[in-house]
């Protein structure tokens, strides 16, 4: 086991990608394998800065493909390995990124989104959601939490080497750019401090023994010489991915019960969500928000409650309608009016999604 | 509840205005309140306008981003331009003299107006290198986000080992600090 990283409770004030570095570190980390990209470089200075000092590794390969394949290599291993990447380097791990999905490999990556298509911008933007979720030649079996702050960026950055490492699906933190870069409080520990256990991690090549006769042979494989083998073990797959998205998911709601109108948002734009909530309720207007924090798989159950009951939703995000598309397949059926209010690339004001909420309930 | 001080600082690259914005939301921070601070980035290494968003408040603060400052210290003519999205009916603006706009330029609605001297006097009476020392003095007096005490540790904690190496920049940089302050208390009450 590595030592401890963070002697008790510490408050600290720090950007998200030293945040995200931090969190690595305390969840046991072994092996960061990277490709620089804004806005997500300094996950990897910080990281090359703190891994020495506590016997942790790095390895900058040559592009994200190779990024995400020695990733791979280092979880067929038996490491607690992760990368981290952003916009067109998230477009070139998908290879990687599907086999990992292919092979039940607890692939752990952090996304920082930038502004898109291509290079894009290299500041902030929401539009790498499809990608996260369901990008590469797969069915999308992967689990996706987006943050909203700094103190969620830890405690799911450590959650997802648990969650990847338990149900063996290639799972990733969803920020963005203004979350790597912004400062702001919150609180880091050591997560065997707080009881949080996190999964332990086995060697899938290598491991003692002979093949069939002392051990299970294993069987990693992304290749397949017939349709139905593939179709079979995919069937396995599937299952397994269904069965464990109500454990999985999460969610975060407020003011749902009586709202007529219900923002929902994910990521940073949350943030401007609930603020515009809370003051649009103390100004008395039935709003309620919900955000889905694992956007893969998506609490479907408590979303189709809450938009069932409000009867109209007002979708927000940096994005022409990246999540609303998720949530118009999750609610496939319901009769609450879809209200979208996309902006591709660009942040959110509490401001406009107030206006917005009064236009459409007064 | 109450709402955070929401502050824009804009100068040209290399006028330090991140280096003020992030010693600000250290400071605010040490005091036991809630920051945030974000810088503007883009593909430029230099050049450009450089903007710094900044947050203080006593409860967790919400979007990185806002519609409308409390306070915004444009550094330059071009920052002036860039800065007027943030300025509104409750907004102190803040700009150098050497910026000066002209009077159409200026934004149309503004609580008030605080022209400073600020290159001027760095240059003249300090160094020019502690001018967004100085600047970080006028918004702490524009705006009364952190007290001096906390401001001049937060410099301590950021520039300590240049101190130590040299006592006379301590006192360069507290002095700055505080004609900063003198500066906008001075139009304050002139205004």
């Amino acid at each position: 086991m590595a030592e401890k990283v963070i002697a008790g409770e510490k408050r600290v004030f720090m950007t998200g990608n030293e945040v995200v570095a931090w969190a690595a570190l305390a969840a046991g980390a072994e092996i960061m394998y990277g490709y620089p990209i804004t806005p997500q470089n300094e996950i990897m200075h910080y990281w090359t800065r703190l891994a020495p000092k506590y016997n942790r590794k790095f390895l900058q390969t040559e592009d994200e493909l190779s990024a995400g394949f020695t990733t791979v290599g280092g979880v067929m291993a038996g490491k607690r390995a992760f990368t981290a990447t952003a916009g067109p380097g998230n477009t070139l791990m998908q290879e990687p990124i599907s086999m990992a999905e292919a092979m039940r490999l607890p692939f752990v990556a952090m996304i920082i989104q930038r502004g898109g298509p291509s290079t894009g911008t290299v500041i902030y933007s929401q539009q790498e959601v499809m990608m996260t979720v369901l990008g590469g030649n797969g069915e999308g079996l992967r689990i996706v939490y987006s943050t909203a702050n700094h103190q969620e960026l830890f405690d799911y950055s450590i959650k997802a080497f648990d969650t990847a490492w338990k149900y063996r699906f290639p799972t990733f933190v969803l920020a963005d750019g203004y979350q790597g870069k912004m400062r702001e409080p919150l609180t880091i520990y050591d997560p065997d401090d707080r009881g949080i256990k996190i999964s332990d991690t086995e060697p899938y090549v290598g491991r003692p023994g002979t093949p069939g006769v002392d051990r299970p042979p294993g069987h990693y494989r992304n290749t397949y010489n017939v349709e139905e083998e593939l179709y079979e073990v995919l069937q396995d797959h599937i299952k397994d991915f269904e069965s464990i998205a109500d454990e999985v998911s999460e969610y975060e709601s407020m003011a749902s019960d009586d709202a007529e109108l219900l923002v929902v948002a994910h990521g940073v734009v949350a943030r401007a969500a609930k603020q515009a909530t809370e003051a649009l309720r103390q100004q008395g207007l039935k709003v309620g928000y919900f955000r889905p924090i694992t956007l893969r798989p998506l609490p479907s159950t408590p979303l189709r409650e809450a938009v069932n009951r409000a009867g109209r939703m007002l979708v927000v995000e940096s994005a022409y309608g990246q999540l609303g598309r998720l949530l118009k397949e999750a609610l496939y059926g319901a009769t609450a009016e879809f209200i979208p209010y996309y902006k591709p690339g660009v942040g959110f004001t509490p401001e406009e999604i107030m206006a917005r909420c009064r236009e459409l309930i007064t | 509840m109450s709402k955070p001080v929401k502050i824009v600082i804009a100068g040209e690259g290399g006028q330090g205005v991140q280096a003020v914005a992030e010693i600000l939301a250290e400071a605010g921070y040490e005091e036991g309140r809630e920051a945030l601070y974000i810088p503007n980035f883009g593909v430029e290494q230099r050049g450009g306008v450089s903007v710094a968003f900044l947050q203080i408040g006593d409860e967790p603060i919400g979007s990185p981003k806002f519609a409308k400052a409390d306070i915004v210290v444009a550094l330059s003519e071009r920052a002036v331009g860039r800065t007027f999205q943030y300025v509104g009916p409750e907004t102190v603006f803040v700009y150098d003299t050497l910026a000066a706009p002209d009077e159409k330029d200026m934004p149309p609605e503004v609580k008030q107006v605080l022209p400073i001297p600020g290159v001027e006097t760095a240059k003249k009476e300090l160094h020019p290198r502690v001018f967004n020392v100085l600047i970080m003095g006028a918004v702490i007096k524009a705006t009364g986000v952190v007290n001096l005490e906390n401001a001049k540790k937060a410099l301590e904690k950021r520039l300590g080992h240049k101190f130590a190496q040299n006592p006379k920049l301590r006192d360069l940089n507290h002095r700055a600090l505080e004609r900063g302050m003198e500066l906008v208390g001075e139009v304050m009450q002139g205004g």
